[in-house]
């Protein structure tokens, strides 16, 4: 045989081992990092190898299933998140065929017309992969031309709509025309800024016959001689509202009462398991956000290759010394700090993220939480502008006792939304329903102390926001002044809002 | 309660477009047109309902709550043209044998203008003769389709008043009886 046959059979063989390797790591199990098309957007990296979130129509379904099985994936997480901001432009309304002519330019029944997964080189904020100019499919021809409906955007330029503060394509709520009109006129601060759902989260709740004190501690012996754990305890939550130790070190026997099963079944760090079976609504969003989305019901979990080779008719085949190789790598649950691709401090890298990871288990404290916690890890600009910033101050005095409830400022006020829930105001720990576009904040938080044209213009002032708001926004957005305009422009409105419209009740 | 009123009203429709499956061919199932008429009928009753029922007695006659466009703000109640869109689009989530649309040739939003052919010429038929329904054929996406056009009128003061006076209407002449645009029924053909 000559050298080059040799090389050919040689060449051949290792060409076909390789594809069946790879085939059988997409289809029976395996890492497949080295497989992955192109890294994934935003806080999906935390997921990607759990490829069967997305692609979950199966390995040789056909193209268009596929596409569905992606575009449902897309939905299952963020869905609820997209009826909650009363989303503009919902898949179902392009869905009836007269919108046939628009889906060839952009066809927004599918999530994945904007949003390309594995596309790095075209991604954009909020894991958008168009054109900023993407408007232009819609809203550019004919009677639907916005630049001629409105005068004001005559000269405009199509990348600009949702670039310059004044339109998102899925929420807005705080920037459609009659709400900047009823807005137009607030002053920069208002009278009396508090964030009225902070003001319950911060007060301390007085103490009831419920509360336990120090000396109330039931505990083994051994877990009492800290004065430092029993003083956090005595002084948290927790103790006021009459939760002693077992509660959570032994939870079960809690519920029995008697020293000795507590001292039995006592667990001297618990899992999270036990903040859960108490805080679920808290548990459920940290699980919907990017500090636990691994946690998220929805990622699929790490494939049996056994099932999968029976499921590809093979029955047994798999032999015990191949199961290795085809064994999906299974990313801890919890993700570690040194895994975001955000600025970090070095020394929080091992960190893992998880309940105590920001609530010190004892003291329960949310003030550290809601910033030394945060801080304690992130480590951009604007979270190191905070220290210092206005926000800042106002965070300092209100702690220190020196101002109102809720005239603080902490990262919580604005990341984590205050939602009341069965009487009780509690922090919703998906931290992505405020985040981008950033102009979701308004409501829920910026319009409780600022008026809307300060907040608009702050949010769309991105060296402003690298300040942590340290000074005044640097331009104007002008869709207030504009929607007054064409307002003013239509008088007969009003005669027609006061006849039909109650006055505002719920919404700021 | 909202989500059952649309399920069930959505299973109806379903049933009534899959009617429809034969109609081409003479003698098999029932026609197309027939069946265009039928969904209609459903749409328009609900649709009176809701304006008189609700809107006209809770907003005019009780005046107990607003009716507003902005509806969650103004903890108000959705217009009657708002709800028959919601409608629409919970119907187009649920399933592709039909679709329908409220379009008019003076829409407050432009998006609800005529975007094809046959619906412009089935609402220029029906705002100058709304005795007579339009009915028609095209061809969308590789698809074709039966469409009907059916008028709709302004049957209360409030339609006219706030096509007339609302910022973004392009008439303001509107008076209770004119054709205010129309309603588009579309029905997939094998």
């Amino acid at each position: 045989m000559s050298r080059n046959t040799l090389l050919w059979i040689l060449g051949t063989a290792g060409t076909l081992l390789a594809t069946a390797v790879a085939v059988a790591w997409m289809t029976v199990g395996g890492d497949r990092r080295i497989l992955l098309p192109g890294k994934t957007a935003d806080a999906h990296h935390q997921i990607e190898l759990a490829c069967e979130t997305c692609h979950a129509a199966g390995a040789f379904a056909s193209a268009k299933k596929a596409e569905k099985a992606l575009n449902k994936a897309c939905r299952g997480c963020h869905e609820a998140e997209l009826k909650a901001a009363g989303d503009s432009h919902p898949p179902g309304k392009f869905r009836n065929p007269r919108m046939a002519a628009h889906w060839e330019k952009l066809d927004a029944r599918l999530c994945t017309a904007c949003h390309v997964e594995h596309r790095p080189e075209t991604t954009r904020t909020s894991a958008v992969t168009v054109p900023t100019d993407f408007c232009v499919a819609c809203h550019s021809e004919g009677e639907r031309d916005v630049r001629a409906n409105r005068p004001s955007h005559a000269g405009l330029a199509f990348d600009t709509c949702a670039s310059s503060g004044c339109h998102n394509y899925h929420d807005n709520q705080a920037l459609y025309a009659d709400f900047l009109v009823r807005h137009a006129d607030q002053p920069w601060l208002v009278p009396v800024p508090v964030h009225r759902l902070s003001v319950q989260t911060r007060t301390r709740a007085s103490r009831t016959e419920a509360a336990l004190g120090r000396g109330d501690a039931m505990a083994p012996e051994s877990a009492l001689r800290d004065p430092a754990i029993l003083d956090a305890w005595a002084a948290s939550g927790h103790a006021t509202a009459g939760e002693n130790c077992a509660a959570c070190h032994a939870p079960v026997a809690a519920k029995a009462a008697g020293q000795s099963g507590i001292e039995a079944q006592w667990v001297e760090a618990p899992d999270t398991a036990v903040c859960e079976g108490c805080h679920r609504w808290q548990a459920k969003t940290f699980a919907q956000g990017r500090h636990g989305m691994r946690q998220h019901p929805r990622v699929s979990k790490p494939r049996d290759p056994h099932r999968r080779i029976a499921a590809l008719g093979l029955g047994t085949w798999l032999p015990e010394a191949a199961v290795a190789w085809f064994t999906d790598p299974a990313p801890p649950r919890r993700m570690t700090v040194a895994e975001t691709h955000l600025p970090i401090h070095a020394e929080a890298a091992h960190l893992s993220l998880h309940c105590g990871s920001c609530h010190r288990p004892h003291a329960v404290d949310t003030e550290a939480a809601a910033v030394e916690a945060c801080a304690s890890c992130h480590n951009d600009s604007h979270t190191q502008a905070y220290f210092g910033s206005p926000h800042h101050a106002l965070w300092k005095a209100e702690t220190a006792g020196e101002a109102e409830p809720g005239t603080g400022v902490s990262c919580a006020t604005c990341h984590l939304e205050k939602v009341e829930r069965r009487g009780n105001i509690v922090a919703n720990h998906n931290q992505n329903d405020l985040l981008r576009p950033n102009s979701k904040m308004i409501r829920p938080v910026c319009l409780d102390c600022h008026g809307l044209g300060f907040s608009l213009d702050a949010l769309a002032d991105p060296r402003l926001i690298a300040r942590n708001f340290r000074g005044k926004p640097e331009s104007r957005v002008e869709s207030i002044a504009w929607a007054v305009r064409r307002a003013a422009e239509n008088p007969q409105e009003e005669e027609t809002e006061s006849r039909v419209q109650s006055p505002r009740r719920n919404s700021p | 309660m909202n989500r059952n009123l649309f399920r069930r009203t959505g299973v109806t429709f379903c049933v009534m477009a899959a009617l429809a499956g034969t109609g081409s061919a003479a003698g098999e199932g029932v026609p197309y047109r027939q069946v265009a008429d039928m969904l209609y009928t459903v749409m328009s009753a609900d649709r009176e309902v809701y304006t008189h029922m609700v809107v006209q007695r809770l907003v005019e006659d009780q005046q107990v709550i607003a009716a507003s466009e902005h509806f969650e703000d103004d903890a108000a109640l959705p217009l009657p043209a708002q709800m028959f869109r919601f409608g629409a689009e919970r119907v187009e989530e649920q399933t592709e044998d039909f679709s329908y649309a409220l379009l008019s040739l003076w829409p407050i939003n432009k998006q609800n203008g005529p975007a094809t052919g046959l619906e412009r010429e089935g609402l220029e038929r029906v705002a100058e003769n709304p005795e007579e329904n339009f009915y028609g054929e095209e061809e969308l996406a590789g698809q074709r389709y039966f469409a009907a056009v059916y008028p709709d009128i302004a049957v209360a003061e409030a339609c006219a008043s706030c096509h007339n006076n609302h910022k973004d209407s392009p008439r303001t002449d509107i008076e209770v009886g004119d054709v205010l645009g129309g309603v588009v029924i579309r029905i997939p053909m094998p």
